[in-house]
This record gives structure tokens, sequence and C-alpha cells, in this order.
């Protein structure tokens, strides 16, 4: 049994393949204006380098924004389910997941079998997504990935109290021109997007093991003042934190693959 | 004697001078992000106009949220102050002022002494304020004169789903690459924006007659859809751009005179116009 997931998100594209129980392969791309080109893009590049074709996939569950629009996919399910899944297949003690995507972030609580229990999500507002975080790293003028690493060397963290990252760019463009250090606002923007993640899961109530997905995963500076705030470690996924999506829809897929053949 | 106000604002320095006799010159210059020489380059600008190359400021106020960092002032004053008595000056009739300006939108009554009475403002979200309009026509790719010139005929304005700004930036490209017309999608913008401005003004008793400053006060689709929907006619200033009421206001400060050696200038002129509004 082959089987694929994969996850059209706001900013990348994910796709993982699995054979039987086995993670074969996982690949991210940059999403594009349509999801179905941007999940092709994906699907194409993965089982290019996996040796495989579209035909051999007997079962594929697609997730996130554009979900219902891939015409390769046999099924669909919702985000908050396929990351749930995803980081309970890897870690089977995982309880609470944090997942910072690109355009919300949630905290969800799946049970003992990896099924969603309950969830909280952003729907207003951008503050505490990647997208927030990618323009006030803008503003500082460094790359997205560079906050983490450069928060590390901040002595005197600025607080950014702004909810709006659009008004909080500006704050960040005054201090840049009033020569404050840029570690010091790296620091800052990013304990303001943990500061809203983490009313997130307050609302949620927190149950151990707690792991951290999607981007936002990446940035060390969010998940250290996540951790520190809510006083317990995360646990280690095996994986990079953005295919988690993708590898929960390839986990469903089993199942969907399975009732479909009435096995 | 000759006085001067400057507004450093987000978006923009404003410069106005004025004279006793009621002579009047100002310049604006835009920005990406402040900068204290614009407010030196936009004095600059603003005595030439005035042709007061050689002359000397007798006195200068400043205002907005660089007001401290304008290199030559004499001493800050807050901008509803500025705005109150700028407002008055044009036009005497102004009983509630709505000023948007890049980083905050604030509606507040003139009270009898013309101080400041009742006020709402909104600083947390950029909903209703002119970098909304910004970013979104960043993401159009048109000039915003020109997409508010070309929206005002729009017959199907779309409407626009989100408040965040993050968010309606992508709902737009996504509108765009669905086909929609670009003039169609910046007046459903301007729709949801005066939706928002008219929701924080009706959290105060508004006085007729009302008057809009500030940089949205240019943007006529945005005019429009705001009187519409607060069921009135905005006060007129004919013969002034609104976006330099504040740096005016300043300038009448200014002439009015007040104690400038004292650091608490800010806390004199609260007192004296501020009335209700608490520090």
């Amino acid at each position: 049994m082959l089987v694929a997931g994969c996850d059209v998100g706001a900013l990348t594209t994910k796709a993982a393949v699995m054979r039987d129980d086995v993670l074969l392969g996982v690949e991210v791309v940059r999403s594009r204006a349509k999801a179905v080109q941007s999940a092709f893009d994906v699907m194409d590049k993965l089982l290019a380098r996996l040796a495989l074709s579209y035909e051999q996939i007997d079962y594929c569950v697609s997730t996130g924004y554009g979900r219902s629009l891939i015409p390769f996919a046999h099924s669909n399910m919702s985000e908050i389910s396929c990351h749930g899944r995803g980081a309970h297949w890897l870690v089977p003690s995982v309880r609470t997941i944090i997942d910072g995507g690109g355009q919300d972030c949630k905290a969800l609580r799946v049970d003992k079998h990896g099924t969603l229990v309950d969830f909280r999500m952003n729907v207003k507002c951008a503050a505490g997504t990647g997208r927030a975080l990618e323009l006030m790293a803008e503003s500082l003028g460094v790359d997205v990935s560079r906050l983490g690493p450069l928060s590390q060397e901040a002595s005197d963290p600025i607080i950014l109290n702004k909810l709006c990252c659009i008004l909080t760019q500006i704050d960040i463009k005054r201090l840049v021109l009033e020569g404050r250090n840029r570690a010091d606002i790296a620091a800052g923007i990013n304990e303001s997007a943990a500061r809203y993640i983490l009313q997130l899961v307050r609302g949620l109530g927190l149950r151990k093991d707690i792991a951290m997905t999607g981007g936002m995963a990446k940035n060390t500076g969010v998940v250290s003042c996540l951790e520190q705030a809510l006083g317990t470690g995360f646990v280690k996924l095996p994986v990079e934190p953005d295919v988690i999506g993708a590898i929960g829809a390839a986990v469903l897929a089993v199942d969907g693959f399975r009732k479909s053949s009435g096995l | 004697m000759i006085y001067a106000g400057c507004d450093l604002g987000v978006a923009a320095a404003k410069v106005a001078i004025i004279d006793d006799n009621g002579n009047f010159a100002f310049d604006i210059i835009s920005y990406k992000s402040p900068i204290p020489q614009a407010a030196v380059d936009a004095m600059v600008n603003a005595l030439a106009k005035a042709g007061l190359t050689d002359r000397k400021i007798d006195r200068c106020l400043s205002t907005g949220l660089g007001g401290k960092a304008v290199p030559y002032s004499d001493g800050v004053v807050p901008d509803t102050i500025c705005l109150s008595r700028a407002v008055r000056e044009f036009n005497p009739r102004v009983g509630t002022v709505i000023n948007i300006g890049g980083q905050s939108t604030e509606a507040f009554n003139i009270d009898g002494k013309g101080g400041v009475g009742e006020s709402a403002v909104t600083d947390m979200c950029v909903a209703g304020m002119g970098m909304f309009i910004e970013v979104i026509a960043n993401a159009l790719e048109m000039p915003l004169d020109e997409l508010i010139r070309a929206s005002l005929g729009s017959k199907n304005p779309l409407p626009i789903a989100n408040q965040c700004v993050v968010f309606a930036e992508s709902e737009v490209i996504s509108l765009i690459n669905e086909g929609y017309d670009k003039l169609d999608i910046f007046a459903g913008v301007a729709s949801a924006v005066a939706a928002k401005i008219a929701g924080l003004v009706r959290r105060i008793d508004v006085i007729e007659e009302v008057a809009l400053v500030g940089g949205v006060a240019k943007n006529s689709i945005v005019v429009r859809n705001l009187e519409e929907k607060l069921e009135l006619k905005l006060a007129s200033f004919t013969g002034v751009d609104p976006q330099v009421l504040g740096a005016y206001g300043a300038a009448l400060v200014a002439r009015e005179g007040c104690d400038l050696r004292s650091e608490t200038i800010s806390m004199i002129l609260a007192e004296r116009f501020h009335g209700r509004r608490k520090q």
C-alpha cells in the first residue's frame, strides 16, 4: 500500500509519501497563487525523487486551505486533524500540539489514539502567525529564519506591545532608526508572537506532552519563550516541523485506503 | 512675527508657517518610515514657499508621533489640541473631529471652550487606518491617486471579508487571481475602511458639523463611503490640505504664545485645552 498526504498552506506546500507504516520521504515548496499548481509542484518533485508515479499512489489525503481543489487527492481533511494525527504518529505520548502556520496559529488536543478532541485558533487577526513574523523580520532587515539565532544574542529584549503586526512594523523601523540593538528587537518580535500563541494554549488548557509544529517551530526564540511561559519543555519531533501536517494527511490516507477497500 | 508648526507623523512630515496677519504656507514630505531629517527638509521647503528664507522663525512647536524628534522645535503639543485649534480656525461650527493618522484613528468632540471633550481612539489594529489602504494599494500594484480617482466610478464594490490587513491582502490577491476588477476590489476596501471608522465614531455622541482630518481625508472614495455610513455631510475645508491641519494647529498654538521655557508645556496646554479629558 502506497499513500500520500499533501498539505497546501498559505506560504508553503508540503507532501509526504508512506509505504504501509514507513515514511518514504517528504518535500516542501513555496506556495504559488493557485493551490492546484502548488500541489502538483510538490508532488511532482517528491514522486520524481522517490522514482514513483501518481498511478502507484493508492490513496491520497489533501489538507490546508486549498484542500478541496486537489485533483489527485481521494479525500480531504482539515489541517487541524492532520497536525494532531501527524504529531501523535511521530511521538505517541503527545497530547497538546501548538501549530504555528503561515496565516494561522492554533493549539489542539488529541487523545491517546491521535484523534482530535478540542482546539483553539486565531480567526480575525494575523498576530502570532508566520506571516506576521515575516513582515516584522522584513522591517528589521533580516530574513525570518534569522530571528531565532539573532534573538539568542539579546541582552535586553524590547517589548513590542502592539497587537497589529503592521503597526509593530512601524515601531520596529523607528527602533532601527534610533539605533537600538537588532538582537534585542528580534527577541521582542519572538516574544510578541509567543504572547498571542500563549493565549490560545491557555484557552485550551495544558496537557503534556506538548509538541510544536508548523514553520514557527523552527524559530528557537519563539519556542523558548513558549517553553518558559508554560514551564515545560516541548518534545522533539524527529522531522522538520513544517511537514507534520502532510505526514498526518498520509497517516489518515492509510485509514482512508483501508476503509475504501473494505479492509 | 513668524510662527511655525511641524507635525512629524508616521507617513509624512508636515510643516506650516503663519504670521500675525494670517498668511499661511506649508509643505508635506511623505516617507516610508519616520526620518527627523524630513522635518528639516519640509521646513526649508515651506520657508521657500512663504518667501521667508532669510527670516527667523520666532516660535515653533511640534506635534505627532515624532514630535519629540523634531530638531528645531521649542516644545511638543498633543495632536488633539493642534487639530481642534486648526479645525475651529477654518470652520468654527465644527463639533466633532475624526482624525485618521497612519498609526491611530480617533474621534473627539470639541467642547464649548475649544478644548477636547468626549473621545474614542483605536491604536491596536490597523483596520480603519490609512496604513490599511496603503498595504492594499501596494498589493493592487497601482498608484493610490489613480486607484482613488478610478474606483469612484465602480458599480460593484466587492465585499472584503477580512478585517485584518494581512488576511485582507491575501484575500485581495486571490480576488485578482480570480479575475475580479481591481477598481471594484479597491472600492470594496474603501467601504470596509469607512465602516470601521464609522464604528469608532459612533462610540461618541457626534456633534455636527463633523470634520475629517489626516491623510485619509484626501481619499475621496473613503470620504464618500464614510458620509453614507454616518448619514451626514462632512464639513469641508476650502483652501487647506486636511493633512496639514495638525502642523497648522501647532503654529496657531505657537502664535497664541505660552511659556516655552517650561518643560511641562504639554501639561499647561492640557489644562488649558483638554478640559475633562484625563492626562
